[in-house]
């Protein structure tokens, strides 16, 4: 029996690992009566992830505090239910993810999806899934423009579906915006594009490529990085042989945070704008240990900083602070929460006037929406994508700020901006 | 450029030497695969950010402590995990690989994915040589790389200790018959082997954050590593860390990163193929003449 034991433990350690592989990490709660259901599948093991489910709890907790939805003369309470797709994982298909947004779907009957799928590859093919259902999807996470394009090509089947959240051509935008202001302020015409070989990443590196050699810049050098990978001396070597003055980074792996590190020891002399996720939180300074200095980073959508034009954005990180702590509140992540937010309170905005829990009727309430949210000003497109821009009285918005001495000083759009982008000491 | 790829491939090789090192050593001194090799880097790494960061240990004594934890967990895996299937190699692999995911998604389970677990750099600052700019810990890795595999070396040839093991590894009844006694050299392999894992970790993972994914990775490139350079010899994890690690920088720098990692995976396949027991392993040579 002695030396049965080892052989047991084994297989319980093997049979967790099955159970938990099988999308099973959160028991899903079960509906009742009187109450408004909102599903949040999402990769809960990421840090997007996490922030835009507490962000949505938050956003249910203050509705229900304040009396809940009133449908039809009868007060609703708002509840969640959440499953780990597990999507961002290495090794976990597409299939699996889908698999436990069914089954969120079928066992907890969610009157809307909020957050919804991490990565764009399960974005899109979960919208055939959750077509069948017929409820209001409103994704913030997941950034393919193809999300957009299959609605308006297919209303009748994909009018339950709107995003929240920055897409890639938005994004794409934003930098162009951001690497005209250095080409034109620092006469800087070589650029180099070092991004991860996954399809948000590479699409928004051509998109800013294209724009870079149509507006008078050279472009030295490109490299795709496998997700995982963790050296990138080769791409910085090209970057200074070839004399880049900006390298434009696109990452959303924690690996990616070695790379303003390594250029710093190299001593690479270009200035780095663009997106790497583990450099975006608030501690991010500590963690690498001030090598960061100089760097402009994006955050997606307006939230995780309280800005001057954003009123709502202060009293989000306020009250963000008060039910998770400061030390959460500072590590709030640059993509997702913003968006996680203001989708609940957007959705039930369109319940009010829709007076309704009838999907269609939601779905036509939302899509004239116009509302004023933690991102800044929320109307949808026809193709109901929330428009962004850079004027938070009209649109949406997303930020830039440059790490100077400990802090993230915000340099994007001008309307938010304490100053403006620098360059830093070498 | 070559100064670059020279002493940047330096670096790729002794960073992957070091990773596979303890797995290196296990398979070479008991025979067993420890699949948990991955898991046992990683809960260095974590423990050593524990060590400092909530208990206020100062650096190198967190990193010290986290390896000798790591070492002895080893031979716990050794003595509860292993001893009852000891011999039946499916068993070993599948058990050290459960115990490996389970302990990459207990860290995952109890929510450390920030991006906020980094360990500190052990000396600040860097150094240009040949014109190329290199920081001290990359220097430091090289250093405590190649005294490592000297170390060892010398360990499992010229130490009673290490010719004891090695005895084991060749012939385990032979071995018994002289007195060594082979449960005792299984544990001892496995507390080096998860000693050493943890060694790679805190000198490695300063250089950038701690993240559960890189568990999977750690796994395989000290697969890819072992299997190149023969499973059960030090001089073949060396050769094989330096090929691939060089491979990788020129790929990288001349076709392309996305490239670089398929030369390890590559090179499994095509050893596998020619010369089963990689370069300069001997377990299977003869099978392979007849």
């Amino acid at each position: 029996m002695k030396k049965r034991i080892p052989v047991l433990v084994a297989l319980f350690l093997s049979l967790s690992l099955l159970v938990s592989l099988a999308g099973c990490g959160q028991p899903a709660q079960s509906t009742a009566q009187n109450k408004i259901v909102l599903g949040v599948p999402t990769a809960l093991g990421t840090v997007e992830g996490k922030d835009s489910l507490n962000s949505v709890n938050m956003a249910v907790d203050e509705i229900n505090a304040a009396g809940g939805v009133e449908v039809g003369g009868k007060k609703y309470q708002l509840s969640v239910v959440s499953i780990d797709t597990r999507e961002a994982e290495a090794g976990i298909p597409v299939n699996d993810a889908l698999t436990a947004v069914d089954k969120l779907i079928s066992q907890n009957k969610p009157n809307a999806i909020v957050v919804g799928a991490f990565r764009s590859e399960v974005l899109l093919a979960s919208m055939d899934l959750v077509a069948k259902y017929k409820i209001p999807y409103i994704t913030s996470i997941g950034m393919a423009p193809d999300y957009e394009k299959k609605i308006g090509e297919n209303y009748d089947k994909y009018k339950y579906f709107f995003r929240m959240g920055l897409n890639s051509t938005y994004l794409v935008d934003y930098l162009n915006k951001t690497t005209g202001y250095i080409g034109k302020n620092f006469n800087f015409n070589k650029v180099y594009f070092m991004y991860q070989d996954v399809a948000w990443a590479k699409g928004t590196a051509a998109g800013v490529a294209a724009w870079a050699k149509s507006n008078g810049w050279t472009i030295v050098g490109q490299d795709s990085y496998p997700t995982g990978a963790s050296d990138f001396s080769s791409s910085l070597a090209k970057a200074k042989a070839g004399g880049a003055q900006l390298i434009v980074p696109i990452f959303d792996m924690p690996q990616a945070g070695v790379l303003v590190k390594q250029a710093k020891s190299m001593q690479v002399p270009a200035l780095l704008e663009g997106f790497i996720s583990p450099v975006s939180a608030g501690n991010a300074w500590t963690t690498f240990n001030g090598e960061i200095d100089g760097f402009v980073n994006f955050v997606y959508e307006a939230g995780p900083i309280p800005l001057k034009n954003i009123p709502k954005s202060a009293a989000y990180n306020d009250a963000y602070a008060k039910k998770y702590g400061e030390d959460a509140r500072v590590k709030l992540a640059g993509h997702g929460p913003g968006p996680a937010y203001d989708s609940v309170y957007v959705l039930v905005d369109a319940i009010k006037r829709a007076n309704s829990l009838d999907s269609g009727n939601i779905v036509s309430a939302l899509e004239k929406t116009d509302y004023d949210g933690v991102i800044g000003h929320i109307k949808f497109s026809k193709n109901h994508q929330v428009i962004y821009g850079e004027n938070a009285k009209e649109t949406a918005s997303g930020l830039a700020f440059q790490w100077r001495a400990g802090k993230r000083v915000v340099v994007f759009p001008a309307d938010a901006a304490e100053s403006q982008i620098q360059l830093p000491q070498q | 450029m070559v100064a670059n790829l020279l002493i940047y491939g330096l670096v790729n090789s002794v960073v992957l030497m070091l990773t596979a090192l303890g797995f290196s050593l296990t398979f070479g001194l008991s025979g067993v695969a420890n699949f948990a090799h991955g898991g046992l880097y990683l809960l260095a790494g974590f423990l050593a950010w524990i060590f400092i960061n909530s208990f206020g240990l100062p650096a190198a004594l967190g990193m010290i402590l986290a390896v000798i934890v790591v070492g002895i967990l080893g031979a716990l895996i050794y003595r509860f995990i292993l001893m009852p299937v000891r011999g039946i190699v499916l068993s070993e692999v599948i058990s050290t690989f459960a115990v490996g995911v389970a302990i990459l998604e207990f860290f995952r389970w109890k929510g450390f994915v920030t991006y906020d677990f980094s360990l500190p750099v052990l000396v600040q600052g860097s150094v240009k040589i040949s014109g190329v700019s290199i920081d001290y810990q990359r220097l430091l890795i090289i250093a405590i790389g190649l005294a490592l595999a000297l170390l060892l070396w010398f360990f499992t040839h010229h130490t009673r200790i290490g010719l004891a093991l090695r005895g084991m590894s060749q012939d385990e009844y032979t071995a018994l018959s002289v007195g060594i006694e082979s449960d005792w050299a299984g544990m001892l392999s496995l507390a080096l082997g998860a000693g050493l894992a943890g060694v790679a970790a805190v000198v490695i993972l300063p250089l950038g954050i701690i993240s559960i994914n890189m568990g999977y990775d750690v796994l395989l490139i000290a697969l890819a590593v072992t299997v190149l350079g023969g499973l059960e010899s030090t001089t073949g994890l060396v050769v094989g860390s330096f090929f691939v690690g060089y491979a990788m920088v020129i790929t990288s720098t001349y076709l392309g990163p996305q490239w670089g990692e398929v030369v390890y995976l590559g090179a499994i396949v095509l050893v596998l193929a020619v010369k089963p027991s990689g370069l300069f392993g001997k377990s299977k040579e003869l099978e392979e003449r007849v």
